[in-house]
C-alpha cells in the first residue's frame, strides 16, 4: 500500500504541473480544450491524493512498522481511532492533509463550473499553491518514507493527543487555513485577468465565510481541548501556536466585513485585495509556525527543516501579489468616495482598520523573540500580559462598533437616524452597567465589556423586532415573520446572529479571565475546603490499573449549601508503555460544568498516607464560551445557506 | 481636500493610539530569554530582575514534597541554579527534560519560578534516533 502512495503522490505532484500549464495556455489563447483538460487534471488530483491519504491512514491503522511516519506516531497499544488521528500527528501526514483538502476545493471549484473546466485563471494559482505542498510531501517530507529495517514497535502517540477533540480540532482548523486558499485565488485571478469587477468577490465570498466559519470552530474546538487536557485551568495561553490560527482568523473578519463595502459602494477595491493577500500569507505563515519549530511554543510537536521552504514560499507570495496589485492598481480606483465619518462605510472601515491593527499586534509578540534576537542578538519574549494589553483595548472599541456598524446609515447618519437607533442599545448600555454597579462589580474592564454587550444584543433585538413588526403588520403571524425575516435576507440577518455568538463569547471570555476563584489545599481524608458556593470533601485516594495504564485518582464529594451535588474524580495517571518514555505521565482534571461556573478539580500530588495535593479553580461562565461558538457557527450556516432552495420548496 | 483631513484625522489618532499600546505593552512585558550560564555570568545584576531560563533539569535534583514548593535543578553548560516553583506542573516534568522557567533570581541564589514549561525532546522528528528499538 505505502508504494501506491508514493506513486499517488508523485503522479499529483506531475499532474499539478500538467494542469498549471494547460491553464496557463488556456488563460493565454483562450482555448477552451486546455482549460477544460487542465480542470480534468484537478479533478483527477483530488482523486489521487484521497488514494494516498486512504494508503497512508491503512498504513496507520495496520501498523506497518517499515514505515517511518507510522513507526514515530502509533504503537500497538494505541486504539484504532487514534491510529486515523495520527494521520495529523506528525509532520509529513499533516503536509498530506493540508494537500488532500485544497484538492477536495480545487476540484469542487472546477466542477462548481463544469462546463469550462472552472475558470484558468482561479485554478493557476489553486495549482500554484497546490504545487509548493506536493512538492514538500513528494520530495523533502515523504510521508511513506521506509526505515531501513522495520522496527518492532512504535513511537507511540503522545497521550494528551488522545482526546477527542484531538481527533476532529485540527481537521477543522485546517478546513479554514486551506480554505483560505480559494478567495486568494480567485483575487488573484482577478488581477491576473484583469476582469477587476464585482464578479470575482461574489464568486469568493461564500468559500470565505466558509473557510472562516472552520476557522472559528476550529480555534474553539482548541480552545476546549487546551482547556480540558493540558490541566492549567485555562483554554487560551497566546501561545505562537494558538496565535498562528488566530491571526488569519482576525485579517479573515475584517475581509468578510469589507467585502460588503466594495459590493454596495464599489470603494475599497485595493483595501480588499491587500486584506485577501494579508489573510492568505497569514494562513501560510501559520502553517509555517506550527510546522517550522521557528518559535518554541508548548504545541511546538514536531520540528524539522522545512522551515527555509515556507519563508521562501511566504516572501514570494508577498512579492508576487504585491507586485501584481501595484500592476493594476490604476484600475482599482474607487467609483465613491467616503463622506462622513459619521457613516456606516466608516464604521467599516474603523472595524477593518482594528482588526488589522489586532492581528499585526499578535502577529509582533509571536515573532518579537526572533526579531530581537535578529536585531539586538538578545532574546526577548513578550508574554500574555502584552497581549492582553493590546487585545483588550482594541477588542472593547471592536464591540462597540459591532453594535454601531448595524444601525448607522449609510452615507451620512443624520442626528434623527442617530436618536432612532440608538436611544434604545444606549439605554441597555446604561442599564446593564448600573445593575452590575448596584451588584457590587466594581472592575472596569468587565463593567464596560458586559455594558458593551448590552448594547450589541439591543441593537441585534432592535434589528429583528423591526423587521418582524413590519412584516407582522402585514398579517404575518410573529413566528412564520421571524422566518422569513431571516429566510428573504439571509446574509443580513445570518450576521445579526453571528454577532449574538460573538456577545456570548465575550460575556464568557471576559467573565473568566477576570474572575478565577483557585485554591491549592492539601488534604488527607475527611478532610473539607469551600471554594465559592461549593464545599468539598475528600473522600480518599482510589488506585486504578488496566492495561494501558496505572494511576490514582481523588475521590471528592461536592455540596452546594448542605446538598450533595456531584462527585469528582481527578486523576493523575503513569502509562505503562514505555515507547513514549518522556511523556508516560498524565494528569487528567475532574470538571464539573454549568452555565453559572466551571468546577476544575487538578490532582498535584499523591503523597504519603493518602494524603493530597489538589489545585481547585472555579472558573466563570466559561460555558457561555462554548456556547456562543455553536451560535456563531449556526449564523454563519443561515448566512451561506443557498438561495433560491426556498423558492423551489414553494412552489412544489 | 477637507473630506480627506476628515478620515485622516482619526486614522492617524487611531493609529497613534494603537502604536502607543503596542509600545507600552511591548515595555511593561518583555521579558529575556537567556542560558543558565548567562543569568550566572550577569550575577549580581541579575537579582531581581524578571527573565525566563532554560536548561536541562538535573538527573535526582526534583523535590516534590505534598505542601511545599516544586524544587529542582537546571542546568547548561557548566552552570546550574536551583529553582522553586509552585505551581501546576507539566505532565511531561521529569528528570533530564529541558525546563522553561520564567521568574527571577534572588540574592539567596534561587531561582523563584512563577512560570514552568518542559520541552519534550524526543518528539522533535528530525532527530536521528527517534525511536527506542524494543526486543520481541
Amino acid at each position: 500500500m505505502s508504494d501506491l502512495g508514493s506513486i499517488a503522490i508523485l503522479l499529483s505532484f506531475f499532474i499539478t504541473i500538467y494542469s498549471l500549464f494547460a491553464c496557463a495556455v488556456a488563460a493565454r489563447t483562450g482555448s477552451r480544450a486546455f482549460a477544460q483538460s487542465g480542470g480534468n487534471g484537478i479533478v483527477s488530483l483530488a482523486f489521487l491524493l484521497l488514494v494516498a491519504v486512504c494508503c497512508l491512514v491503512y498504513e496507520l491503522v495496520t501498523l506497518d512498522f517499515s514505515l517511518r511516519y507510522v513507526a514515530l506516531n502509533t504503537s500497538t497499544d494505541l486504539p484504532v481511532i487514534y491510529r486515523v488521528t495520527a494521520l495529523w500527528a506528525g509532520q509529513a501526514g499533516s503536509l498530506l492533509l493540508w494537500s488532500f483538502i485544497l484538492s477536495l476545493y480545487m476540484a469542487f471549484v472546477v466542477l462548481r463550473n463544469r462546463k469550462k473546466g472552472g475558470d484558468p485563471y482561479v485554478n493557476i494559482v489553486l495549482c500554484a499553491v497546490s504545487l509548493f505542498f506536493l512538492f514538500l510531501i513528494a520530495y523533502v517530507e515523504d510521508p511513506f518514507e521506509k526505515l531501513g529495517v522495520a522496527v518492532g514497535e512504535g513511537r507511540g502517540l503522545n497521550p494528551i493527543l488522545q482526546n477527542g477533540y484531538m481527533a476532529i480540532h485540527p481537521v477543522t482548523l485546517y478546513v479554514g487555513y486551506v480554505g483560505i486558499t480559494v478567495p486568494f485565488a480567485f483575487g488573484i485571478a482577478a488581477l491576473l485577468s484583469g476582469r477587476l469587477g464585482d464578479e470575482w468577490i461574489r464568486n469568493c465570498r461564500k468559500y470565505a465565510l466558509f473557510s472562516w466559519m472552520f476557522l472559528s470552530a476550529g480555534l474553539l474546538l482548541g480552545a476546549r481541548w487546551a482547556y480540558l487536557e493540558l490541566g492549567w485551568g485555562g483554554y487560551w495561553a497566546w501561545d505562537p501556536v494558538e496565535n498562528a490560527a488566530f491571526m488569519p482568523w482576525l485579517a479573515g473578519t475584517a475581509f468578510l466585513h469589507s467585502v460588503m463595502i466594495q459590493e454596495r459602494k464599489a470603494m475599497l477595491k485595493k483595501w480588499n485585495m491587500i486584506l485577501l493577500i494579508i489573510t492568505f500569507f497569514l494562513s501560510i505563515f501559520g502553517t509555517f509556525i506550527t510546522r517550522s519549530g521557528i518559535v518554541s511554543s508548548v504545541h511546538s510537536f514536531a520540528r524539522s527543516d522545512i522551515g527555509p521552504l515556507f519563508l521562501g514560499f511566504m516572501v514570494l507570495i508577498l512579492l508576487f501579489s504585491f507586485a501584481l496589485l501595484i500592476y493594476r492598481s490604476k484600475e482599482l480606483e474607487s467609483e465613491e468616495r467616503f463622506d462622513s465619518v459619521l457613516s456606516r462605510e466608516s464604521a467599516f472601515l474603523f472595524n477593518n482598520l482594528l482588526f488589522l491593527a489586532a492581528a499585526f499586534s499578535v502577529f509582533l509578540g509571536t515573532i518579537f523573540p526572533v526579531l530581537s534576537e535578529a536585531f539586538t542578538g538578545k532574546k526577548i519574549l513578550v508574554g500574555p500580559p502584552y497581549f492582553n494589553a493590546v487585545g483588550v483595548p482594541i477588542g472593547l472599541v471592536l464591540i462597540l462598533l459591532m453594535g454601531i456598524g448595524p444601525l448607522i446609515s449609510w452615507k451620512k447618519a443624520s442626528t434623527a437616524n442617530l436618536k432612532r437607533n440608538f436611544v434604545f442599545p444606549g439605554v441597555v448600555f446604561a442599564a446593564v452597567l448600573l445593575a452590575l454597579l448596584v451588584f457590587g462589580l466594581r472592575e472596569p474592564v468587565a463593567l464596560l465589556s458586559f455594558a458593551l454587550c448590552g448594547f450589541v444584543a439591543a441593537t441585534v433585538f432592535l434589528e429583528y423586532f423591526r423587521g418582524i413588526r413590519v412584516r407582522s403588520s402585514r398579517g404575518e403571524n410573529p413566528v412564520s415573520a421571524f422566518f422569513n425575516l431571516v429566510s428573504r435576507n439571509r446574509r443580513r440577518y445570518g450576521g445579526y446572529i453571528v454577532h449574538l455568538g460573538v456577545v456570548l463569547l465575550v460575556i464568557g471570555i471576559t467573565a473568566s479571565s477576570l474572575f478565577v476563584t483557585q485554591k491549592e489545599v492539601v488534604l488527607g481524608k475527611g478532610d473539607s475546603f469551600s471554594l465559592g458556593r461549593y464545599d468539598l470533601v475528600f473522600r480518599g485516594v482510589n488506585y486504578i490499573s488496566n492495561d494501558a495504564k496505572d494511576g490514582f485518582s481523588a475521590e471528592l464529594s461536592i455540596e452546594n449549601n448542605g446538598r450533595s451535588v456531584a462527585t469528582m474524580y481527578p486523576e493523575k495517571n503513569i502509562y505503562k508503555y514505555e515507547g513514549n518514555r518522556e511523556i508516560n505521565q498524565e494528569t487528567e482534571v475532574a470538571l464539573r460544568s454549568t452555565f453559572r461556573d466551571d468546577l476544575y478539580l487538578i490532582l498535584s500530588e499523591v503523597g504519603g498516607g493518602g494524603k493530597v495535593n489538589i489545585r481547585a479553580l472555579l472558573n466563570p461562565m466559561v460555558n457561555w464560551i462554548w456556547a456562543g461558538g455553536f451560535v456563531i457557527v449556526l449564523g454563519a450556516i443561515v448566512t451561506m445557506w443557498p438561495e433560491g432552495r426556498r423558492k423551489k420548496e414553494s412552489s412544489a | 481636500m477637507k473630506g480627506k483631513l476628515k478620515f485622516i484625522l482619526p486614522l492617524v489618532v487611531i493609529v497613534s493610539l494603537i502604536s502607543w499600546l503596542v509600545f507600552a505593552g511591548v515595555k511593561d512585558s518583555m521579558v529575556y530569554y537567556i542560558t543558565v550560564d548567562e543569568l550566572l555570568e550577569d550575577v549580581p545584576d541579575i537579582y531581581g530582575q524578571k527573565v525566563r531560563v532554560s536548561g536541562t533539569v538535573v538527573h535526582g535534583s526534583i523535590k516534590n514534597e505534598l505542601d511545599d514548593s516544586l524544587r529542582f535543578t537546571i542546568a547548561d553548560g557548566k552552570g546550574e541554579i536551583d529553582v522553586e516553583y509552585d505551581g501546576i506542573i507539566p505532565d511531561i516534568f521529569t528528570d533530564g527534560v529541558e525546563a522553561v522557567v520564567e521568574g527571577k533570581f534572588s540574592a539567596g541564589n534561587v531561582f523563584e519560578a512563577d512560570l514552568l514549561l518542559a520541552k519534550c525532546p524526543t518528539k522533535y522528528e528530525s532527530e536521528e534516533v527517534p525511536y527506542q528499538r524494543k526486543e520481541g
